[in-house]
């Protein structure tokens, strides 16, 4: 049994870390835990980085020398060999891999730690904070790396928990109530499925997985091969039941109107690196499963479904841009442009064409850069103005010119400007939409002049107007304080996240090469049989 | 002040390496096509520089005094950029070709699934995204007005930003986002397909928004930033439509492939009129938003918030120039005489249309501005409409099949869009320059004399504190002269050429072929008289009778970072209208040989001795409304004597002197007039569209904020409540007793595991 692959390694010792650094200081002697708290953040973020350096070695090849370009469908890049038994007895296996849908994830989330760190560097209690966000980080990992239905399911939940810590400890004023919506809520909806999962389970075929006392399995590569060819589950109601079990549990994660209410009230109360960590990651385990699990091993329910998806990802987007519009609140609009923006990507998939689903995987990974640019700029407008009502502060390019920087940068690259990352994913989507649905393009198209309209409204009310430090403040905010630029540690934060936004807009091509192939090989491999069925259909 | 400013060409020592950049690459071997990499990252890498040298230098002594905050380095990587640009444009003209497209780097990869009747496949026709350089006529004009112009204006912007106190510690922002937008212009005209065309067209909204809102502390500056970005984005996403269409049609956005044979679509399918029309004219809506023309001109005249320089550069000279560029593209698929899609008429009425109705309504409006900014916006609007108009005609005539006239008014258009961006950059800076000075004469006026402030009422754009500076500022008024006389069509000078082909042809051809041009061809003709009346009025305002402030009565003309730019391009205005007239552009620039105008001679002969009689009629009356009937009634109303011991050099005092010959005209009645308050409210556009966005998207998204809040998350927190009240009610059934719960347990398990292998098998 070895755990040292490199995957294992990003996924375990993060977590085994974080639970380390938070219980040892409670265990050891007073003098000696008091040194040690001190010191927690610097070793999680030497540990984050080196954990981010470890992936980034693995995407450029020096780890593993892998083409990411020629990986094959149904096949995975440093996917454990053998199977190593958890539970033997019902066939649970601690298999791992990665591939072009999961790898962008994963990078973006080593990344997006000790970025969440550095904008929260001297946050309170931060012994323990530093600590939750290396979990964090073992958890999210977890979720896109397993390839073993049960571990994915477990760490799926396990993400839950340093966040709910998070927003509960770290949060504001009304931090008790969205935690408990977040967690409840959310843990309601992988509950159906998990239903779901279950089934799938009890369908699967023998295999050398399969556990001992049950005779089946949750290997994931097994039952998206078995479904590929023979089917999963025979009977077609059953399908579509556990499709749309499945579907429930990922799209309120994404989360999709209707069930998006838990969002806007988690990143209202969560702390910045909560928020950031929150829209970059958490969001897209929703898209990723969905496409993982219910697309690859379903595709007759997916194409029977697509009006749905169509529906749910329009939905969001227009509702969602719309709501934007009539929020007063900063998070609270950042919160519903994520919303509007996940409905890009059932879009995206909807559209069954390859440039679609390379869109929507690049909008993922877009979105995960620039949606924490986003927060981590309301965090800091929070943390200097104690408030986030739009326009109870003017002027700040006068007093922060670098917060203003960032907020002009962060917006234009969420609204879609060309040359910043979300633009690629907009159009790929854009272009296969236009293929599929035609004219109905206009719609989406239409909502981006909305998407514009909040972005410009809220900068014109916040950046703009005034160069006077008092003049709009809410009366109390400042205390009477003059107020100050963003602090080094937030700054330095910012400027990553805003440098990769123009980076990925300039070269997409860092990973949209990987999408855009994985994304045709997906589609030959398991949709295409059931398109060509669906067509030759009277 | 002559000592002072003899120093400051030190400053730009640094510009010499600059200089040598290009021919030091092209020793290296860097191929002539390839320069054009340079010519936009040159201004793109020292975008940063400059924005965040400005940030933590921040009044530096070296920073402000040597570099101008950044100005000078600015101004160095447009050098960069204009010097590839004369390289690549004489490479260009000494290989005799049409067209010439360099290597193009992929962008972005990907597939298209297509149903070929039996099953879906990967359709090998759709190409991928890439990136290159492509030159034609078309775009090397363009090239050489961008890169000229870019360089005029950042040299005349160092002299007018940097001595306002009001900018100083700000300067860094305006120059690198003057340099980010030159790189989007010079990106714009080079890329070699419709999608990079879109992005760099894309970075140029931007900039225009960050230099409109530069005053961002001004609400009226942040108000007209985002209605600058907010019109044109409604262009913008229907642009983008039309880009979605097209790659649908023709399987890529590359001009090599869309215009090797705009028949033919991917995989050999032969392109309809009825697929690819919709397509263009969605992409006409995009060049309606950016090139302000009716309906979504509103932001123009706001954006006149920004410096001066800024007007001069975005929304006169260059950026507004982007749909016209956009537009003169779409030529390929209509022209039937080469490979063109039969039966797309209509494009090119509407778009006809659409230029003869703002060209109107422009001008209309302009006649009664105060503002001298104001007037300039109005008739950019105004010639940007006529170049419209032009290309227009040459799209429906072209589409007709009648080549001849289709490719010599394109010709025409396209030379307009020439003169215009000169002429009309060129009367931005000097009304800047007024506008400066006005205003530093204020400003001195308040320092020495009395100190109580009156700085906000004091309007130095407004041309009622004006009048009489003709004297005082000699340069600047033979400049703006020289400008207005090009704007107007004054025989003989810039526009005059390429104005006259416009309405000429298109008289042509809605006599001959399409009577719905005709409509249009009478606006033209009745703007050109309008705007001879605007442009005289606004030069009389300003330059001749008495001073009407004391402020004007002070003013006198300083730095030659203004005056140099204004010389130069006074002397382009002036001379090559009728040099490159005699030169053949029209055939250059619409590409054909279209076998006429060959030369000076015959573009004159063509304008006053044209071989059917209506056009000659037509003709002169042009001439005689813009050159004498418009300028004469405004100088009977604005013009006026210098005052006493004041006189201007040569042409000035004559045209001065002449405009008191005149009786003057009292025109108070008509001022007062309903339809004057109309056209002062701007034809009540404004007030309609904000009216319409009051009365829906601000109750809809309230109400939809409403929605979520109490109806979605409502129904969420009453299933919390009904469950808290549920768990109240199993909280009777706890007793306490170990066995129960496990026995709860248990049975709550199996119960489960039966339904899933129940409901599985």
């Amino acid at each position: 049994m070895t755990f040292t692959d490199p995957l294992s390694i990003i996924t375990l010792v993060p977590l085994l870390s974080g639970l380390l650094l938070l219980i040892l200081p409670n265990v050891l002697p007073q003098h000696i835990s008091q040194r040690m708290q001190s010191s927690v953040r610097n070793v999680a973020i030497g540990l984050s980085t080196a954990v981010f350096a470890l992936t980034t070695l693995i995407f450029l090849g020096t780890i593993g020398q892998i083409d990411w370009l020629s990986i094959g469908m149904g096949s995975f890049v440093l996917e454990t060999e053998d199977p190593v038994w958890l539970i033997e007895s019902i066939g649970v296996t601690w298999h791992l891999g990665a591939d072009a849908l999961s790898f962008p994830m994963i990078w973006l989330t080593t990344l997006l730690i000790p970025i969440s760190m550095l904008v929260q560097w001297d946050v309170e209690r931060g012994h323990r904070f530093h600590a939750l966000l290396l979990i964090m980080e073992g958890a999210l990992v977890g979720v896109f790396v397993s390839l073993d239905l049960f571990v994915f399911y477990v760490f799926w939940e396990l993400t839950l928990v340093p966040m709910f810590f998070l927003i509960m400890i770290w949060g504001g004023e009304d931090r008790k109530y969205a935690s408990m919506k977040f967690f409840i809520y959310t843990f309601t909806a992988s509950v159906l499925m998990l239903v779901g999962i279950l089934v799938m389970y009890f369908n699967t075929a023998d295999s050398i997985f399969s556990g001992s006392l049950t005779g089946h399995h949750f290997n994931l590569v097994e039952m998206t091969e078995q479904a590929r060819v023979s089917g999963l589950i025979a009977s077609e109601g059953l399908r579509h039941l556990v499709w749309l079990l499945l579907l429930i549990g990922f799209a309120t994660k994404m989360p999709s109107v209707p069930v998006h209410t838990w969002l806007p009230d988690a990143h209202v109360q969560a702390p910045t690196a909560g928020s950031m960590l929150l829209a970059g990651v958490m969001l897209k385990m929703g898209a990723y499963g969905f496409l993982r699990v219910a697309v690859a091993i379903f595709p007759e329910s997916t194409l029977t479904f697509v009006p749905l998806l169509v529906f749910l990802g329009m939905a969001s987007l227009v509702y969602g841009a719309v709501v934007c519009l009539g929020q007063t609140n900063l998070k609270r609009m950042v919160a519903y442009s994520s919303v509007s923006h996940m409905g890009l990507i059932f879009l995206g998939i909807a559209t069954m064409q390859p440039i679609g689903f390379a869109g929507a995987l690049f909008m993922m990974f877009a979105h995960g850069i620039i949606s924490p640019l986003l927060f981590a700029v309301a965090g800091s407008f929070k943390h200097h103005y104690h408030t986030l009502e739009i326009g109870s502060m003017r002027g700040i390019a006068h007093h922060s010119p670098f917060l203003a920087g960032h907020m002009m940068l962060g917006w234009m690259g969420s609204l879609g400007l060309p040359l910043l990352a979300g633009f690629v994913a907009e159009v790929a989507i854009m272009i296969a939409f236009w293929m599929t649905f035609g004219w109905w393009v206009l719609l989406p198209a239409i909502t981006l002049i909305f998407t514009a309209l909040y972005y410009l409204t809220s900068m014109q009310k916040m950046i703009f107007e005034s160069d006077d430090p008092h003049q709009g403040i809410l009366p109390d905010t400042l205390h009477g304080e003059d107020p100050r630029d963003v602090t080094w540690h937030e700054n330095v934060g910012m400027f990553i996240l805003g440098a990769l936004t123009i980076l990925f807009g300039i070269m997409p091509f860092i990973f949209w090469d990987m999408m855009s192939v994985w994304s045709t090989e997906f589609i030959e491999t398991y949709l295409i049989h059931a398109m060509n069925a669906l067509e030759a259909m009277p | 002040m002559g000592d002072k400013h003899q120093q400051e060409w030190n400053l730009l020592l640094p510009l010499l390496p600059a200089l040598l950049i290009v021919p030091i690459l092209a020793v290296l071997g860097v191929e002539p096509l390839d320069l054009g990499f340079a010519a936009i990252l040159a201004p793109f890498l020292m975008f940063p520089i400059v924005l965040l040298v400005g940030q933590i230098w921040n009044g530096n002594d070296i920073w402000v005094g040597k570099l101008k905050e950044g100005g000078i380095l600015a101004l160095a990587s447009l050098a960069v950029s204009l010097i590839a640009a004369f390289w690549m444009i004489v490479h260009f003209l000494s290989l005799h070709e049409k067209k010439v497209h360099g290597d193009s780097i992929t962008w972005l990869n990907f597939d298209v699934l297509s149903h070929d009747g039996t099953q879906w496949s990967v359709d090998a026709g759709f190409t991928n995204i890439s990136f290159g350089i492509w030159l034609d006529s078309v775009s090397i004009m363009l090239l050489f007005v961008a890169t000229f112009l870019c360089f005029l204006i950042c040299w005349f912007a160092i002299g007018y930003m940097t001595t306002d106190e009001i900018n100083s510690n700000r300067n860094h922002r305006f120059f690198a986002e003057f340099i980010l937008f030159s790189m989007g212009m010079f990106g714009m005209v080079l890329a070699d397909s419709f999608l990079w065309l879109f992005i760099f067209w894309e970075i140029m909204g931007l900039c225009s928004y960050l230099l409109i809102g530069f005053y961002y502390w001004k609400e009226s500056a942040a108000a007209a930033a985002k209605k600058a970005f907010m019109t044109t984005r409604v262009g913008d996403v229907f642009l983008m439509v039309g880009l979605l269409m097209l790659y649908d049609i023709y399987g890529s956005l590359d001009f090599a492939v869309v215009f090797d044979d705009p028949s033919t679509g991917v995989g050999g399918t032969v392109v309809e009129a009825s697929k690819l029309q919709p397509a263009l004219l969605m992409l006409f809506i995009g060049c309606v938003g950016k090139s302000a023309q009716f309906p979504l001109h509103v932001w123009l005249p706001d954006a006149m918030e920004g410096p001066t320089p800024v007007s001069a550069l975005i929304h006169a000279a260059t950026m507004v120039n982007a749909g016209l560029y956009l537009v003169a593209r779409m030529v390929p698929f209509v022209d039937v005489y080469h490979h063109g899609v039969p039966g797309m008429e209509e494009l090119g009425l509407i778009v006809a249309w659409i230029g003869g109705i703002t060209a109107f309504m422009a001008a209309s409006i302009a006649f009664v501005q105060n503002d001298i900014k104001k007037v300039l916006a109005y008739s950019t609007m105004s010639q940007l409409a006529y170049i419209f108009l032009g290309l227009g005609s040459a799209l429906y005539l072209l589409a007709a099949d009648h080549h001849h006239a289709g490719y010599f008014v394109l010709g025409g258009a396209l030379f307009h869009l020439f003169n215009h961006a000169m002429a009309k950059g060129m009367l931005f800076m000097a009304s800047g320059s007024v506008i400066h000075e006005v205003h530093h004469a204020h400003h001195d006026l308040h320092h020495h004399g009395h100190n109580d402030d009156h700085h906000e009422e004091f309007d130095p754009q407004d041309m009622r504190n004006m009048g009489g500076l003709a004297s005082k500022m000699p340069v600047t008024s033979i400049a703006m002269m020289l400008g207005s006389m090009s704007i107007i069509g004054i025989p003989l000078i810039g526009g005059f050429w390429s104005k006259e082909a416009i309405i000429a042809e298109t008289w042509l051809g809605a006599l001959e072929y399409e009577p719905l041009l005709l409509g249009p061809a009478i606006l033209a003709v009745m703007t050109a008289g309008m705007t001879g009346f605007y442009m005289t009025r606004m030069w009389m305002m300003t330059f001749a009778g008495q001073p009407k402030h004391e402020a004007s009565a002070h003013v006198h003309e300083s730095t030659p970072w203004i005056k140099t730019p204004l010389v130069t391009l006074s002397i382009v205005t002036a001379t090559t209208g009728a040099l490159l007239a005699s030169m053949h552009v029209g055939e250059f620039l619409s590409g054909e040989e279209a076998g006429f105008h060959l030369g000076v001679v015959d573009a004159l002969k063509h304008t006053f001795f044209p071989e059917k009689q209506a056009l000659m009629v037509v003709g002169y009356i042009t001439i005689a409304l813009s050159s004498l009937v418009g300028p004469i009634i405004a100088m009977k109303v604005h013009g006026g004597k210098l005052a006493d011991g004041e006189s201007a050099n040569g042409m000035v005092a004559w045209l001065v002197g002449l405009s008191a010959a005149f009786k003057p005209m009292d025109v108070s009645g008509m001022a007062n007039s309903r339809l004057a308050d109309s056209l002062q409210n701007r034809l009540h556009f404004d007030d309609i569209y904000q009216w319409t966005i009051s009365k829906t998207i601000t109750p809809m998204s309230a109400f939809s904020a409403w929605f979520d809040a109490n109806v979605i998350d409502g129904i969420v927190k009453l299933v919390e409540r009904t469950s808290v009240s549920g768990s109240m009610w199993i909280r009777t059934y706890t007793t306490g007793n170990t066995r129960d719960y496990i026995l709860m347990a248990a049975v709550g398990a199996l119960s489960i595991f039966v339904l899933i292998v129940g409901v599985s098998q």
